[in-house]
């Protein structure tokens, strides 16, 4: 039975990386985002898709990169997870693959920590690999807030600080 | 067979959920009344209108538990003497909590509670030797007069749902059957016997009840089941009569099909015992019945029950006319400075005018319908500071005003809850025991005062009392003793701040909590709801005189009128009622008392809160905006870059699972369709209040850098090290 992946392919730094055509909502150019206060880094802010607000992480600062700078290339991928909708910031997206189910491998276990955790499969199409993004994963909250401590620390450690210089 | 199987029974119970808690609550009010005025045939009557129209509503949603309940509660009430009788209001109200509790059950799908201690009281209440001694088979006074019982002639009787089955089959030209079958007691397979003669019987007609339930003991004795068939009796007998199975059949008829319409409509009456009809009626339970009757048909004219969604779906259509509103006239201010002598342009002007008229209009109409009177809110109380004081051991009167002030349903469902917080505590801490307040020369009784009015662009809840009041003293000194403050801070808070610390969360266990004179149960609570509706509250308080809170509630959720403004190149927002003034300053103005920036204006100092980058060392001429807020009942000042101006935003939430700061209250969209985020001012001002910068020199701002600008600030400070919070 040869069942095919149907996946939306988009390059984040050398990656190709890939979403479910299913979970997609649509692609868009990058717009005015508006950067809200206190977010973590990837966070990007929100924008205005057609009267919505929707919130956009920068998958690649997400990945680790940090200069990220916007080219004309960049788009925003609209996907819709659990009824909601979010924004990924990507390299470039290319194409649709059909990538067979059987030539999906599961992600190495060095993949299960850190901020990779959300890779549910690595597909091999014509020679090359293709990451597959798992989206319950990527938006849930705990990922992001786990992500998000580096921001949190310092307040947490001043908070301290000053309990014991009260004491 | 409780359960109404279909769609429209569904329906049915969803509307009796919605209209039972106004039953309930009228029976709330006239147990309260009637305590008031004991023996008040009246009201006794009223009562029983009540209960009445719960038990045929929930009769006709087939709530059996219910319906049985609230016909035992009726039948004592119109029981001669019972209206004289001191224990009816106490039975009210307990039979008002047990009724919720089942209809909330019900609701949830979850198990009954008990019902037997209410069936108890109302048992003790007729004390009639007609009365059997076993829980709720006893309730029949009114059924053993109706045509039903007499047929049957047998022990089980039969909810209001069945026997309004029963009339139906019986007015379409069935005959209602009443067939019980005994089975053999030498069957070796009881409970599959019952099944093959249940379902041979449901081949004859259609079954309208079986007695007892599947579940019950006795399942395999005796079987009573109530058929709508047209079959005759000796057809149904031979049917049922299963070799080894069944012992006994008889066959018995109820109900003869009805020959026309008319008779069918007078059987019906007298079937159900009580129904619409008054004329086959005893006088003395017609009045009541029929007054519901013509009630009821009028309420539905002009009340329409409408999903709330629906009309949020009308709010946010109405907010998307609001951008394009400011879209267009964006584009016309364009227009008209590229073309100002243009003779268009003045009627584009009169069109827009009429239409952002026309929108206001709406906006206003479809708001209102959201819009309810708090008196909704307000009404649950009286038997709440009834029960509480009475937990209490205090004497309280309730004094209530403005209750049909109208207020954003939305809201007035939030502060429910912290509302009771305050009346709670009121009465359990506010209010003193009846011989101290004699001693002090107060009247016995204490006073809780509900009140609501509008202010301005807002809606003020307040909830006083004029009992011990709040020492400020003892709370500064447990604020101390907690490592809230430290005694020199203390010592220079003014009574407002002072009072603040009853809302920190922590502040309140029990004991602290009667050290300091009571407040402070749950405040937190309170005050995280009233943080998330954008509201305020503020206490004012005299010891030995009372307290009063005063919550200040925005008008609506949806839309609000608002101040835009720029910190670091970015846009942002606060809602225009919270701001006083705008003044301008400068850098050299700004003073530092104990690492806060102030500002003095007029004859105030005024905090000041910088949201944008530091001030740069040794740069002390900068032009400043600075605008004074208004939050609680203190003065800030916000340091902003830049004015944008004042616009009407409709308010849509940010993705809260995704940003968990809580800086930001919400986000709208502008007309050129930008995206302005609007700033919870309570929040900003809190964080502030908790990051206070120990290091001397450094000064709080920031609040609103992201990130990036900080990594720039930086960057750019790496040589003089001036840096802001991070």
């Amino acid at each position: 039975m040869s069942r095919e992946l149907h996946i939306v392919g988009f390059q984040v730094g050398r990656e190709t990386y890939g979403v479910p055509i299913t979970s997609l909502h649509e692609i868009v150019r990058v717009p005015e985002i508006t950067a809200v206060p206190d977010a973590p880094e990837y966070l990007e802010g929100v924008i205005n898709l057609r009267g919505k607000i929707v919130s956009v992480m920068d998958l690649r600062k997400r990945f680790g990169e940090k200069q990220a700078t916007m080219r004309k290339q960049n788009r925003i991928l609209v996907v819709e997870h659990a009824g909601r909708l979010a924004g990924l910031i990507v390299d470039s997206a290319s194409e649709v693959l059909k990538i067979p189910a059987e030539s999906v491998e599961p992600p190495p276990a060095v993949f299960q920590e850190g901020g990779l955790n959300c890779v549910s499969g690595l597909g091999k199409i014509q020679g090359r690999l293709v990451v597959l993004l798992e989206m319950s994963k990527l938006l849930a909250p705990e990922s992001l807030r786990v992500s998000s401590q580096n921001g949190e620390k310092k307040p947490a450690a001043k908070s301290e600080a000053r309990g014991a210089a009260a004491k | 067979m409780t359960n109404s199987p279909d769609e429209r029974g569904a329906e049915l119970r969803e509307l009796f959920f919605e209209t039972s808690t106004e039953l309930l609550q009228a029976l709330n009010d006239e147990a309260l009344k009637l305590e008031k005025t004991p023996g008040d045939e009246e009201i006794v009557r009223s009562i029983r209108r009540t209960v009445h129209t719960l038990k045929g509503d929930s009769a006709a949603c087939g709530l059996r538990e219910l319906s049985e309940l609230a016909h035992q509660f009726e039948d004592a009430l119109s029981l001669e003497g019972a209206a004289s009788h001191a224990a009816v209001a106490e039975i009210a109200f307990s039979a008002a909590d047990v009724f919720t509790e089942m209809i909330a059950a019900y609701r949830a799908g979850t198990k009954l509670p008990s019902t037997k201690s209410l069936s108890k009281k109302i048992e003790d209440l007729t004390a009639a030797p007609q009365a059997s001694p076993k829980g709720r088979r006893t309730r029949k006074a009114a059924g053993a007069k109706s045509g039903v019982r007499k047929a049957a002639g047998s022990a089980t009787d039969w909810t209001e749902y069945e026997k309004l089955a029963m009339t139906k089959a019986q007015a379409s030209g069935q005959d209602v059957v009443h067939v019980s079958v005994k089975i053999d007691p030498h069957c070796a397979m009881p409970i599959a016997g019952r099944q093959l003669v249940q379902n041979a019987i449901s081949t004859m007609g259609s079954v309208i009840a079986v007695r007892p339930d599947a579940k019950s003991p006795a399942a395999t004795k005796l079987i009573e089941f109530v058929l709508a068939t047209v079959s005759t009796a000796e057809q149904i007998a031979t049917k049922c009569k299963i070799p080894t199975i069944v012992e006994e059949v008889s066959v018995e008829i109820m109900l003869a099909a009805s020959t026309g319409p008319a008779r069918a409509a007078e059987d019906a009456t007298a079937a159900v015992a009580e129904s619409a009809e008054p004329k086959t009626h005893a006088p003395e339970t017609l009045a009541p019945a029929g007054a519901e009757a013509s009630a009821a048909p009028a309420m539905v004219e002009n009340i329409l029950r409408v999903e709330a969604g629906r009309i949020d779906n009308v709010l946010n259509l109405v907010g998307e006319l609001i951008i394009g509103k400011s879209m267009l006239q964006q584009t016309l201010q364009e227009f008209s400075k590229r073309y100002p002598k243009d003779l268009l342009r003045g009627k584009f002007l009169d069109a827009m005018a009429f239409q952002a008229r026309v929108l206001n209009d709406l906006q206003r109409s479809v708001m209102k319908i959201r819009m309810v009177p708090v008196d909704q809110l307000f009404r649950r109380f009286p038997r709440m500071v009834r029960d509480v004081a009475r937990q209490c051991g205090r004497e309280v009167e309730l004094v209530v005003s403005g209750h049909d002030t109208d207020l954003d349903k939305g809201i007035l469902d939030a502060i429910a809850e912290p509302l009771t917080h305050l009346v709670r505590n009121a009465i359990s801490h506010g209010i003193e025991p009846p011989d101290q307040r004699r001693r002090l020369g107060k009247a016995a009784a204490g006073t809780v005062r509900l009140n609501a009015y509008h202010q301005g662009n807002q809606v003020v809840v307040e909830v006083g009392d004029d009992g011990r009041g709040i020492d400020a003293g003892k709370i500064r000194a447990k604020a101390i003793e907690l490592g809230l403050t430290t005694a020199e801070e203390a010592a220079r808070l003014n009574e407002n701040e002072t009072l603040d610390f009853i809302f920190r969360p922590g502040f309140s266990t029990a004991e602290q909590v009667t050290e300091v004179s009571g407040r402070g149960v749950g405040m937190d609570v309170v005050q995280s709801v009233l943080h998330r509706l954008k509201a305020t509250v503020n206490v004012e308080t005299r010891v030995g005189q009372g307290t009063t809170f005063r919550l200040k509630l925005p008008l609506t959720l949806a839309i609000i009128k608002a101040l835009l403004f720029w910190v670091e190149q970015r846009l942002y927002a606060i809602p225009l009622n919270a701001v006083m003034e705008i003044a301008r300053t400068i850098e050299s103005e700004v003073h530092q008392v104990d690492n806060y920036e102030v500002l003095q204006l007029r004859n105030q100092v005024l905090p000041l809160l910088r949201l944008g980058r530091p001030a740069p060392e040794g740069e002390r001429r900068g032009k400043l905006f600075v605008l004074v807020i208004l939050v609680g009942e203190r003065k800030y000042g916000l340091i902003v870059d830049q004015l944008e101006g004042e616009e009407e935003l409709v308010i849509k939430a940010l993705d809260d699972q995704t940003f968990s700061t809580d800086l930001v209250s919400g986000a709208s969209i502008l007309g050129d369709g930008r995206v302005v985020l609007i700033l919870n001012l309570p929040a900003v001002v809190d964080h502030v209040a908790k990051s206070r910068p120990e290091d001397s020199g450094h000064t709080n701002s920031g609040l609103l850098l992201t990130h990036t600008d900080r990594l720039r600030i930086a960057m750019s400070a790496m040589s003089a090290p001036t840096g802001g919070t991070a």
